[in-house]
């Protein structure tokens, strides 16, 4: 190609060579604007260099101070808030799934043609979603009282919403054809949904779930430093009295056991996920 | 000149090509035909090395193709063009940019990593493609999504990103299995174009005996990977067909039509 027969291309298509010059501009723009606010930011939050190689060296001293880890004095206490932790999120998954089944269902396009209760629904979804987890165990806590009770409440309450979200999406992305072919042997709504959508969504929504449970794991951790129960009381006390050995011995214990779920989980989904294929 | 010595490429227990040797003559079309599972797309995809042998060599011109790595690889993939029954073409991107990805081998040093960074390639490439783009009547539809064009259009595409390449030897693997009988035509005759004007060698494989007939200057039919005819078109009568395949042509055209129906088991 010669620079004559380039330049012809360009006056014939000059789309094919550039954008137009206003999409340049308005991106030109964007780009600005998004530099603009990522350094008013940084000042607003006072970062500089000597503030954050201030704060890596007080880390360092923590990390000098967590060797060795040591499991201390307390060791049931210890054991017990793991297991409580691990207990708390595997309730609250497990309530969490149940209850968002039947409200995915009721959110999903192509089974509720009601285009108000499904719009309400979904909004309520997306209010729920709004709050966090740990806004919730604040509530539950002066509800119920200290303890893994609120923080099952805490994670159910928040995990229920995006749950019933995703399976909603899960739902209205199953083939039409296999809920067709139920709907022409007579089926009515319950038998579409029983035969002809839940075989398909179930794997993923089991697997969701799993994930959920591992996320909740390390959730049920942060949960006790505000009183719902779990480990998390333990860590904060040990934070307090600077007993950093101790501290990194719980988190150790902690690694070990979210890799343990995830391992496990990973081994579940696969074969939940290998059986719908076949 | 391309040479295949005892060419094998075994998957678990079976043996999909089985010690293939064929000596390719620069410049000639060679049909390959074959029921579903004879080996013939594993054959082209070891030509390419998207699939590496279990055994036997690849020479081109007295290079051997079987040992070339990283940047000569790159360049032998760029010389050997492939065409796939399913296009293969990025749906996202536009078919200008598709049709650009057969000029990706010959960008380097700061104009290569400024493409990467970008996305944008050069003003003359682009003329050079809108240009091949003109050639197969698609100018039109240079800025739209790959996934918005039809079956034939989007071949047509993936034959610009081929010949785009300026490759010296186009492999197609059923280009015109999943087409209707007007764009198969013109593929079929876009490669024998590239063939006759160009001299680029053709390999490609066939379902439809008759089109390899029509089109090709040698036939080489395989069964079970292993290489079971090999010789000029009317050769291949119907006669030594049937000795070949153990049924009549007319049985044998209405297995490839199902074969083409269900393109995800070719």
């Amino acid at each position: 190609m010669s620079d004559a027969e380039t330049a012809a291309w360009r006056a014939r298509l000059p789309e094919a060579f550039a954008p137009p010059l206003r999409r340049r501009l308005l991106r030109a723009l964007g780009a600005a604007a998004c530099l603009a606010w990522l350094g008013w930011a940084l000042a607003l939050f006072g970062f500089t260099p000597a503030r954050l190689w201030q704060g890596l060296s007080g880390l360092a001293t923590i990390l000098r101070l967590m060797l060795p880890p040591s499991p201390g004095a307390l060791w049931g206490d210890i054991l017990r808030g793991l297991a409580e932790s691990v207990a708390m999120a595997l309730l609250g998954t497990v309530a969490a799934a149940l209850l968002a089944l039947p409200l995915g269902v009721l959110g999903a396009r192509n089974l509720v043609t009601a285009t108000l209760l499904r719009f309400s629904i979904r909004r309520l979804f997306d209010g729920f979603r709004g709050i966090d987890q740990l806004i919730w165990a604040l509530a539950y806590v002066r509800a119920v009282g200290l303890g893994p009770l609120a923080g099952v409440l805490a994670i159910a309450t928040a995990d229920i919403a995006v749950l019933a979200k995703l399976y909603a999406e899960a739902i209205e992305a199953v083939e039409r054809r296999q809920v067709e072919g139920v709907a022409a042997a007579g089926g009515g709504w319950a038998e579409r949904l029983r035969f002809g959508v839940l075989p398909q969504v179930l794997p993923v929504m089991l697997a969701q779930a799993l994930y959920f449970f591992e996320s909740n794991t390390r959730a049920a951790a942060i949960l006790g430093v505000v009183g719902a129960g779990g480990i998390g009381l333990q860590i904060a006390e040990r934070i307090r009295v600077r007993a950093w050995d101790e501290v990194a011995f719980i988190i150790l214990l902690m690694i070990v056991i979210v890799a343990a779920i995830d391992g496990l989980s990973a081994r579940l989904r696969r074969r939940l996920i290998g059986g719908a294929g076949r | 000149m391309l040479e295949l010595q005892g060419l094998t490429r075994r998957f678990g227990a079976t043996v999909a090509v089985d010690a293939v040797s064929l000596a390719v003559p620069a410049g000639q079309m060679l049909g390959i035909i074959g029921r579903s599972g004879a080996g013939k797309s594993t054959l082209l995809r070891l030509l390419n090395r998207l699939v590496e042998p279990s055994a036997g060599r690849i020479l081109c011109d007295g290079t051997d193709v079987t040992a070339l790595r990283g940047r000569a690889l790159r360049r032998w993939r760029r010389n050997c063009a492939m065409v796939f029954q399913q296009f293969n073409l990025v749906q996202r991107l536009d078919v200008l940019t598709n049709a650009l990805l057969g000029r990706l081998a010959y960008q380097h040093g700061l104009g290569r990593a400024r493409l990467l960074l970008t996305g944008g390639f050069p003003a003359e490439e682009r003329a050079r493609a809108l240009a091949m783009l003109e050639r197969f009547d698609l100018l039109g539809l240079a800025l739209q999504r790959a996934e918005t064009l039809s079956g034939g259009q989007q071949q047509r595409v993936a034959l610009c990103r081929a010949l785009l390449q300026a490759p010296r030897l186009i492999l197609a693997d059923e280009p015109i299995a999943s087409l209707d009988p007007a764009n198969a035509r013109l593929v079929m005759q876009a490669l024998r174009q590239a063939n006759r004007a160009e001299g680029l060698t053709v390999l490609v494989n066939l379902h439809h005996l008759e089109t390899a007939r029509a089109y090709c200057d040698r036939i080489v039919a395989m069964q079970a990977g292993r290489i079971v005819f090999d010789g000029p078109p009317e050769a291949l009568d119907a006669a030594r067909l049937q000795a070949v395949y153990g049924l009549p042509e007319a049985d044998l055209a209405a297995e490839s039509e199902a074969a083409a129906a269900r393109p995800a088991m070719a």
